[in-house]
């Protein structure tokens, strides 16, 4: 009997290591396939991405904080030992805002009286939503991180994201309590940006690296290093004026710049979640409006 | 009749290790750790994993493991979706496909294959994310992961042998 069974071994053998290895064709062919899928029909992908990331969004969540915790220990040690240069900083720049201060108290009023003599509409004001980091780590092939805030907190795909240094990037996918923020470094970022000094327009684009390349811009542009880009709210998507980073390198036309954001220490995030000017998610300059008013 | 029942349900448990612990360290891998430079350049967790377990207990981990983790990887740091299952996949298949070769082999040279499939690996899903992308994209990041990787294997590689020490029983013998 066991002979029996063993001669039938032998004989299937050879039509299992075929099944086999045409079992391991099929997987590699359904990778192939979701691979197709996701370039032509993303909706549905980005659909199930987004489930798949809400379900373990909390789990997440509770495994991120305790290292969270421990950075902050760390930097706070390292805080401790240059607490007296840091010291030293904060007074130089302490005085140096006050002027700014002042500065600003004065423009605030006179802004306040130009507006009563024009009758401006005050505009409704910026919505925010706030978010933790619950996931990073792209590796080299995506620049993006996962936030704890989704639909249920009026986080759409599209909204621009920034912290506290400037923008970070803007919402790739949604889920209802979780979000995937494509970081401006990414490969497929594209932000329009405007020079703060002298006004010339560009697109901001992320090819991965640490500092993104500036592009589409006038010939004569007169840009130089250490020249401020903030956004520059054309293309409908991002309120202008947020601080995007300083220009690092200019080369032959390859100019690079270096984001406000420190991305390896990006814990908490907020979403514009809607901002003066957009309406529908289209933005209509505020003068328009005005001379509608009109 | 109830010990039966558990001594099952602890059966597969334990068959099912080898798979939990790639899943879970490819959650860990994606957690934020607020380091300099991380996050840009990951350790590839999945394809050590992946790697060990093809090598030692081929038994309990299938070609469609590879392929669910790969999935789950791709959904979880956001790059293409199937890229890694497919390199993930093909690592597993090669691995499967030269197992004799592997049997009673030093640790050393177990080292230098990896470093092998890593390569490879590397450059494989940088070839893929170019065509997807249409574009040409710095390959020296995607080096430099693979190198990083292959630096992190013997620790790797350590804590999956404890572990396979003290969940598992040695291969041959009932899981």
């Amino acid at each position: 009997m066991r002979q029996r069974v063993a001669s039938v071994a032998r004989l299937t053998a050879p039509f299992r290591a075929l099944l086999n290895r045409f079992a391991m064709l099929l997987l590699v062919l359904s990778a192939l396939a979701i691979m197709f899928l996701e370039k032509v029909e993303m909706e549905a992908i980005d659909r199930v991405r987004a489930g798949v990331i809400d379900t373990v969004a909390p789990v997440l969540d509770g495994f991120s904080r305790p290292i969270a915790t421990a950075s902050s220990g760390v930097q706070r040690l390292e805080d401790f030992f240059s607490v007296y240069d840091e010291n030293q900083r904060l007074r130089e720049q302490n005085s140096r805002l006050l002027k700014w201060q002042n500065k600003a108290l004065a423009l605030t009023a006179e802004n306040s009286t130009l507006r009563q003599m024009l009758n401006f509409v005050p505009e409704k004001g910026t919505e925010t939503a706030a978010a933790r980091v619950i996931g990073d780590s792209g590796g080299v092939f995506a620049q993006s991180v996962l936030i704890n805030a989704g639909v249920a907190a009026a986080v759409e795909r599209g909204d621009a994201v920034v912290s506290d240094r400037g923008l970070v990037g803007r919402v790739a996918e949604a889920g209802r309590k979780s979000a995937r923020v494509l970081l401006i470094t990414d490969f497929n970022s594209r932000i329009p940006v405007v020079s703060e000094k002298n006004r010339v327009r560009g697109i901001l684009f992320g090819d991965n690296s640490s500092a993104p390349r500036l592009a589409f811009l006038p010939t004569d542009n007169g840009l130089e290093l250490g020249d401020r880009i903030v956004t520059s709210g054309h293309g409908h998507v991002f309120p202008a004026g947020f601080p995007v980073g300083t220009i690092s390198s200019i080369e032959e036309g390859d100019i690079r710049v270096v984001p406000f954001v420190n991305f390896d220490r990006l814990e908490y995030v907020r979403i514009i979640t809607h901002f003066p000017g957009e309406i529908n998610g289209r933005i209509v300059p505020s003068t328009v409006r005005t001379l509608q008013v009109k | 009749m109830i010990n039966d029942a558990l001594e099952h349900l602890d059966r597969s448990a334990r068959s099912f290790s080898p798979f939990l612990t790639s899943f879970i360290l490819i959650m860990i891998s994606a957690l934020p750790l607020y380091m300099p430079g991380y996050g840009q350049i990951v350790i590839e967790v999945g394809l050590v994993s992946v790697f060990y377990w093809s090598i030692y207990r081929p038994d309990l981990f299938p070609s469609i493991a590879a392929l669910a983790l790969g999935l789950w990887q791709d959904i979880l740091v956001g790059s293409p979706l199937g890229l890694h299952a497919l390199v993930l996949l093909l690592a597993n298949w090669a691995i499967m496909s030269q197992r004799n070769f592997f049997q009673g082999k030093s640790f050393i040279v177990v080292w230098w294959c990896f470093s092998v499939v890593a390569l490879v690996a590397a450059l494989l899903s940088w070839f893929v994310v170019c065509l997807l992308n249409f574009a040409f994209i710095n390959p020296l990041a995607v080096l430099f992961q693979a190198i990083l990787t292959i630096g992190a294997f013997p620790f790797m590689v350590w804590f999956l042998a404890r572990l396979q020490k003290a969940v598992l029983h040695p291969i041959g013998t009932d899981v």
